[in-house]
C-alpha cells in the first residue's frame, strides 16, 4: 500500500527528497508497523559524523551519547572512530558492551558519583571534568593521577535549550579550583570545557566563550601552570521548524575565533549529540484522534511529551508531516478551511502533554493517519518513559 | 492574467504558467486532476498540482522514454507500460510494428478519461487493437506476467503515488516478467535538482540487472530541465541500436540514440559523487 503524505514547501528544506523516499519506502513495506517509532537514515549520520570537526584543526569528536544512546547507533559511531562522551555508570556499561577503549571516552558531568568516577578509573579513562572543589576530592580519591578540566560558565543567550546555572564556575573560581587540583599533584589539570547551550543559534556565544577561556589559559599560564586541551562542549544546531546554520558554517566561525584567540597549540575537543542525530531522525506517529472543544481543534498522536517530545516543555519546535486520504468530494476548500489552527498533544492523561499549541495545519487530519515529525533523532527516545502504560518508541536504522 | 504555479515541494525552483482557460479540474480516487489551456504551450495536463505534459514538447518526454528501449531490443513484441494513462508513451510504442501486445497498466481510470477527452493528441492511439488496457496498480499486475520484451514505467514523480515502481522489490518481478533480451526503462527525475535519486535508481538496478545505464534528455517544461531516465538490460547494451529506426519520429534518431547517454567519464564521476553541485 502506498501512502500518500501532504509535503510543503517547509519540509523539503527540513528533509532532504532521498531520506522522504527511503522512510516512505519503509512505510510502504511495512503496513502493520508500530508506532511511535524512529527511523534513522544511516547515511545522514555517517554524513554528520564525518562532517563534524572537519573544519577545527587539531580536534577530536566525542559523541554525547545522551543524545540517543541506541547501541546499533553507537556501534556505527564507533567504527567511524569517534569519541564517547557519557556521564553515568549506564553510559559506560553501554561502550564497555561495544568495547570502546577508554581513551576514547570523556565524561563533562561535572557532579559525579564516586562509584561512576571508580568505575570510569577502573575501565582506564584519563580525562575527568570538575568544578567544585567536593569533585576535586572525589577525584583525588577516587580516580587518582587523571587529567581535569575545569568546566566554566559562558551565556547562553540564543540557544533554544539553554543549560541554566546548573554547572560552571566563573573564572576567579576556576584559577582557584585548577590551582588546587595542581597543588595536590594528584590531578594533573589539563584543561578548560564550556557548554554554549543546546541548539545554539547564537555563534557569538562561541566568541565569547572562547575568548573567557581563553583569558583562563593565560591567567594558569601566568601561575606557571600549562593548559593543552579546550573542551568546546556541544550546542551545534540543527533544523526543526527554522533553516539553522548548519555544521560547516558553524565551524568555520568556530575556527575562526580560535585562530583570533589562541597562538599557542591546543587540542580541540567537541562533545555534539543533537548535530550528530538530532536530524536524522523520523518519528512516525500516529493520530489517535480529534476534538473539537468549544473553539479549539484538538489532534491526539500516540507520542507525546513523556514518550518522547519532551523537549517541545523546553520550546523545541517539531515540524509535522500529515497522511493524506485522497479526498473524494469536489468542493473547493477555502484558505480558512485549509489552515485551521490545532492544539497538538500526547496520548497520556497528563494535562501537560500537549505538543504544541496554535499550529497551522494544511490538512485533514483523522484518527489512524501517520504523522511524520522530521528531526526527532535526538533527546526523544533517551527521554522517553513508558508513563501512563504508553510505549517509548522503537528505533529502526535505514 | 490567470497563472498557475506548479507545486513540486521539492523543486527548488517553481513554474508559473499562464493560463488561458481551465478545461478540466476534477478529483480521482487517486489524485487531482487538471487539463488547462496555456497561450504558451498549449494543453497542460496536471496531476497533483504537477505537470505531466505539455501539447508543445511531450514528444520530448515520451520519445526519449520509450524509443532507446525500443531500439536497442532487436524485435520488441510483448511491451508492458506501466502508468502513461495519457497515451503518449503507447503511441511512441507502436510506432514499432514489431509490437504485437502492449499492456498499459493505469492505476486511475480517470486519467485515462480525461486525455481521451481533452488530449487527443497522445490518446489517439490506445484504441489500437494491439493495447490492453488494464486498471490496476502496475507493482501487482507485474507479477502476473512473462515473457516481456520491454518494461516501460511512466509515471509520476518517485516521491509520490508512485514509489513502488522504484522499490528493489518492483525491480526484481520486472526483472523475472522480462525475455532473456528484455530491457526496463524509467525517467529518474532532473540531474539537476535531484541527481541523488538518480542515482539511487542505478545503485538499486545495479544490485539485480547485469547492464545498467542511464541517459538524460533536457525537457523545458520539468523542474529542473535535465531529466534523467534509468535503463536495464539483460542482454544488449543500450547504448547501441540494434534494429532499424521507425518512422515518424520528431528528435529520436539513432546518432541521437548514442548522443543521450552521458560520456563513460562523466557518468562514473557523478556515480561516485566526484562531481557535487
Amino acid at each position: 500500500m502506498v501512502r500518500k503524505f501532504k509535503i510543503s514547501d517547509l519540509h523539503k528544506r527540513i528533509i532532504s527528497k532521498k531520506t522522504l523516499f527511503k522512510v516512505l519506502t519503509y512505510i510502504d513495506k511495512n503496513p502493520d508497523l508500530e508506532t511511535p517509532l524512529l527511523l534513522i537514515d544511516k547515511e545522514k549520520l555517517v554524513q554528520n559524523a564525518k562532517s563534524l570537526g572537519e573544519l577545527i584543526p587539531n580536534s577530536r569528536v566525542f559523541y554525547a551519547v545522551k543524545a540517543n544512546s541506541d547501541i546499533e547507533l553507537l556501534k556505527i559511531l564507533k567504527n567511524m572512530g569517534l569519541g564517547f562522551e557519557i556521564a553515568s555508570r549506564g553510559e559506560l556499561e553501554l561502550l564497555k558492551k561495544l568495547e570502546v577503549p577508554p581513551e576514547k571516552i570523556i565524561t563533562s558531568n561535572p557532579v559525579k558519583s564516586p562509584d561512576f568516577i571508580q568505575s570510569l578509573y577502573n575501565y582506564g579513562v584519563k580525562y575527568f571534568v570538575f568544578d567544585s572543589i567536593s569533585e576535586i576530592e572525589k577525584l583525588e580519591k577516587w580516580a587518582p593521577g587523571c587529567f581535569g578540566y575545569v568546566r566554566i560558565t559562558v551565556p547562553n543567550e540564543g540557544s533554544e535549550w539553554p543549560l541554566s546555572k546548573k554547572f560552571g564556575v566563573e573564572l576567579d573560581m576556576a584559577f582557584d579550583l585548577i590551582k588546587r587540583a595542581n597543588d595536590l599533584k594528584i590531578i594533573s589539570p589539563i584543561g578548560v570545557t564550556f557548554h554554549v547551550g543546546s541548539q545554539c543559534l547564537n555563534p557569538y556565544n562561541w566568541y565569547i566563550a572562547i575568548d573567557k577561556a581563553k583569558r583562563l589559559f593565560d591567567m594558569c599560564k601566568d601561575a606557571g601552570i600549562k593548559l593543552k586541551i579546550l573542551n568546546i562542549g556541544g550546542g551545534y544546531p540543527i533544523s526543526y521548524t527554522k533553516i539553522a546554520p548548519n555544521i560547516r558554517e558553524i565551524e568555520e566561525k568556530i575556527s575562526s575565533y580560535l585562530n583570533e584567540k589562541f597562538d599557542e597549540d591546543i587540542e580541540i575537543f567537541i562533545e555534539p549529540g543533537r548535530a550528530i542525530v538530532g536530524d536524522t531522525g523520523i518519528m512516525v506517529s500516529k493520530i489517535i484522534g480529534t476534538a473539537k472543544r468549544d473553539y479549539e481543534n484538538w489532534i491526539y498522536l500516540d507520542v507525546g511529551i513523556f514518550n518522547g517530545l519532551m523537549e517541545a516543555i523546553g520550546g523545541i519546535k517539531y515540524l509535522y508531516i500529515f497522511e493524506q486520504t485522497t479526498p473524494v468530494n469536489n468542493k473547493e476548500s477555502s484558505f480558512f478551511d485549509r489552515y485551521k489552527k490545532w492544539t497538538v498533544a500526547g496520548p497520556s492523561c497528563d494535562s501537560m502533554d500537549v505538543i504544541e499549541k496554535n499550529v497551522y495545519i494544511d490538512a485533514d487530519p483523522k484518527s489512524e493517519q501517520l504523522v511524520l515529525i522530521p528531526s526527532a533523532g535526538a533527546y526523544t527516545v533517551s527521554y522517553a518513559s513508558e508513563f501512563n502504560g504508553f510505549p517509548i518508541p522503537k528505533i529502526k536504522i535505514l | 492574467m490567470v497563472t498557475f504555479t506548479e507545486n513540486e515541494p521539492f523543486s527548488p525552483i517553481k513554474y508559473q504558467y499562464a493560463v488561458e482557460k481551465i478545461l478540466y479540474k476534477g478529483k480521482s480516487q487517486f489524485q487531482e486532476i487538471m487539463v488547462f489551456e496555456s497561450p504558451d504551450f498549449g494543453k497542460v495536463f496536471v496531476l497533483d498540482n504537477i505537470v505531466q505534459l505539455t501539447e508543445r514538447d511531450e514528444f520530448f518526454y515520451h520519445e526519449m522514454l520509450t524509443h532507446i528501449a525500443m531500439h536497442t531490443h532487436p524485435n520488441p513484441r510483448k511491451v508492458v507500460v506501466i502508468g502513461g494513462g495519457d497515451g503518449g508513451t503507447m503511441r511512441e510504442v507502436l510506432r514499432h510494428l514489431s509490437v504485437e501486445k502492449a499492456y498499459l497498466v493505469e492505476i486511475d481510470k480517470k486519467v485515462v478519461e480525461v486525455a481521451k477527452k481533452y488530449l487527443p493528441f497522445v490518446s489517439s492511439k490506445l484504441d489500437d487493437p494491439r493495447v490492453e488496457i488494464h486498471y490496476t496498480d502496475g507493482a501487482e499486475f507485474i507479477k502476473s506476467i512473462n515473457n516481456i520484451d520491454i518494461v516501460i514505467v511512466d509515471s509520476t514523480d518517485a516521491i509520490g503515488m508512485a514509489r513502488t515502481l522504484y522499490s528493489e522489490e518492483f525491480f526484481n518481478n520486472v526483472y523475472k516478467c522480462l525475455s532473456p533480451d528484455g530491457l526496463y526503462v524509467s525517467h529518474t527525475e532532473s540531474l539537476g535538482f535531484h541527481r541523488e535519486m538518480a542515482i539511487e535508481v542505478q545503485n538499486t538496478l545495479k544490485k539485480i540487472f547485469p547492464i545498467v545505464d542511464l541517459y538524460s534528455f533536457p525537457i523545458a517544461t520539468y523542474p529542473g530541465n535535465w531529466w534523467s531516465f534509468a535503463i536495464a538490460s539483460k542482454r544488449f547494451d543500450p547504448r547501441i541500436p540494434n534494429k532499424e529506426q521507425v518512422p515518424g519520429t520528431k528528435l529520436y534518431d539513432h546518432e541521437v540514440h548514442k548522443w543521450v547517454f552521458l560520456p563513460k567519464t562523466l557518468y562514473l564521476r557523478i556515480m561516485n559523487e566526484d562531481v557535487q553541485w
